[in-house]
Parts: C-alpha cells; sequence; structure tokens
C-alpha cells in the first residue's frame, strides 16, 4: 500500500467496501443479540441450555 | 438437533408482566463458547484489517483496488457456506422433522442473504473503478443476484404460513434449491464467457502468493469465526422463536376454549364471565 492507507488513490472505494461490510454484519449482530436477549424473558431457564 | 421443543408448562407466561418468565439462566443468547469465538474473531478481525489494509502490497495492476477483494472473496465464500447449511438442514428437517435442523436453516439462509447482500455491494463497488460500471448483467454477478433473491423468498416463505410447521415445510423445499444454485455461481465463469476473474484460492493451485494470498487467507479464517459466532446466536434466536410461537399458539388456543366455554354455557354459574377463566364444563 505504499505506507499508508490515506496515500491510496483508491482511499473511497477500499473504505466503502470495508465499512459497508463490518456495518452491515455489526448492525445483523446487534439485532441478533438485541432480539435473543429480549425472547430469552419468555422462555423457562430449562429452555435455554447454553449457559 | 434431535430435541423436541418442550410442552409449554401452565404459568409459563405472563407471570412476571410483559411475558417474562422468571428463574434463573441467562437472558441471552450468549455461552463462554461464544464468548470464546467473539475474542478469537475480534482479534483475527484486527489481524485481517491490518493484513488487507496495511501490511498487504498493492497489486501489479490493481493497485491499491485489489484490497476490496481481501474482503470481496472470503463474504462470497462464506455465503457458499450459508447457502449450504441452508439446503443441508432443509433436507434433513424434510427426513426427520426435527426443530433443530429447521432452527439450522434458517440460521444458514439468513446469514446467507447477510453475506450475498455483502458480496453483491462489495463487487460492485469493486467493479466500478475496475470494468467501469456498478453491474452488468454477466453470468457470475447475475447468477449471484438470482440467489439473493432465493435466499430472500426462502426467509420470505417461512413467513407466509402461519400454521406451525408451515412455513418451514415450503420454505425447506425451496431451500433445497440453494446448494444447485450455489454450484451454479460458482462455475459460472467456467461455463459461460465472463467478465468475472476465475477462481483465485478455491483450487489446489492459488493464482496469487505472498503477503496477498496470506491477506486473503486472513481473511477467511477471521470472517469464518464471525460467521460461527453469528450462526450461533442466530441458531439459538431461532429455538428461542420457535419456543415462543409455540408458547403464545398454546395460550391463543386455551384462551379460546375458555371463551367457547364461556359462550357455550351462558348460565353456568361456575363461570365468572371472564374470557380466561373457563367455566365448569357439565359431566
Amino acid at each position: 500500500m505504499s505506507g499508508s492507507i490515506l496515500a491510496m488513490t483508491d482511499a473511497g472505494y477500499v473504505g466503502a467496501a470495508w465499512g459497508g461490510a463490518f456495518v452491515l454484519i455489526g448492525g445483523y449482530a446487534l439485532v441478533v443479540v438485541r432480539r435473543g436477549r429480549k425472547l430469552s424473558r419468555r422462555v423457562p431457564p430449562g429452555e435455554r441450555r447454553w449457559s | 438437533m434431535t430435541d423436541k421443543p418442550a410442552s409449554p408448562s401452565p404459568g409459563d407466561a405472563n407471570d412476571a408482566g410483559d411475558g417474562a418468565v422468571p428463574g434463573d439462566g441467562p437472558l441471552h443468547t450468549g455461552s463462554p463458547l461464544t464468548r470464546v469465538l467473539g475474542v478469537l474473531a475480534l482479534a483475527a478481525v484486527a489481524l485481517w484489517l491490518l493484513y488487507g489494509l496495511v501490511w498487504s502490497p498493492p497489486d501489479v495492476e490493481m493497485d491499491d483496488l485489489v484490497r476490496v477483494l481481501y474482503v470481496h472473496v472470503p463474504v462470497a465464500i462464506l455465503m457458499y457456506v450459508g447457502s449450504f447449511l441452508c439446503t443441508a438442514a432443509s433436507a434433513l428437517w424434510l427426513w426427520k422433522r426435527t426443530p433443530g435442523w429447521d432452527a439450522l436453516a434458517v440460521a444458514g439462509a439468513e446469514l446467507g442473504a447477510l453475506f450475498c447482500a455483502l458480496t453483491l455491494l462489495t463487487g460492485a463497488i469493486w467493479g466500478r473503478p475496475t470494468w467501469g460500471t456498478f453491474w452488468t448483467w454477466d453470468a457470475r454477478l447475475t447468477s449471484t443476484a438470482l440467489l439473493q433473491v432465493l435466499l430472500l423468498g426462502y426467509l420470505a416463505l417461512r413467513r407466509v404460513d402461519p400454521s406451525p410447521g408451515g412455513g418451514s415445510q415450503r420454505a425447506s423445499i425451496l431451500g433445497l434449491l440453494l446448494i444447485p444454485n450455489s454450484m451454479i455461481v460458482h462455475y459460472s465463469v467456467d461455463w459461460w464467457r465472463s467478465l468475472h476473474q476465475p477462481a483465485t484460492i478455491t483450487k489446489l493451485d492459488p493464482t496469487i502468493e505472498g503477503d496477498m494470498l496470506v491477506a486473503l487467507m486472513v481473511g477467511l479464517v477471521a470472517g469464518g469465526l464471525v460467521f460461527a459466532w453469528l450462526l450461533v446466536h442466530r441458531f439459538r434466536l431461532a429455538w428461542l422463536e420457535q419456543r415462543v410461537d409455540r408458547y403464545d399458539l398454546d395460550a391463543a388456543v386455551a384462551a379460546r376454549r375458555a371463551e367457547g366455554g364461556v359462550q357455550g354455557n351462558p348460565g353456568n354459574p361456575g363461570s365468572s364471565g371472564n374470557p380466561g377463566e373457563p367455566g365448569v364444563q357439565p359431566a
């Protein structure tokens, strides 16, 4: 990369690809974890056997 | 995978207000396994970023745009993994009819759809400066878009039929098509003339080497760990959804029966008229 990401001529495309991927994956992970917390409250402990 | 859904016991729902069930146990889908997996995934992602953006050299032809491929290729391979999981679990659900396979199928499909969307997104971003366009009706791109439609269709079909197992039945049949379509996506560059380059690392003799190959491999490992972490959490979420749906259905049936008992015995002295309180049934 000739030293630094700041020197990249196509930094915008690279940043968009990596940034878009991580934002989407992070957002999805957040949704799954939050929904899991919400639904866990409605299921008896015996059914949540992963502890 | 072979567990049957447990029958809801009386008083499971609504005992602690807003549907919450009191008791011990984790109020989340995490576990020691996912915590270890999460730490490993974060460390691997940090390495992936360093190799992908800093340590690997620019390509002779693509220059720094090659760095887009260090995220595009791993997410594309994980798209195949999600599709494969969905097809395999759908087939096993159609055979065994056990809820674990159904939960794995929906987890695989949802992750497959996510990573397919990322494949299309990162591919389009790479294509704009390289090919001069975000999109073209190339065989690889078109078959990947079709795979995305199939994955979204699978998820939509699950919501069409609200009866227990009804949506799973229809969606599982569609899920069987995901592996054949993934093979069409993979071999499209060999079967048809394509703008898209042929396979780079999914063969015994990779066409790249050195730090570039390492960057791709680190991306595969890091992406795989992230995928595994997401898969475990999504599987457990699907497991919870199955049980909550079952409880809701049983509660609705019980309420309906109670309502029928009240209406069918208007003069029943044992009934208070409360829909939730069944009257005394005649012998």
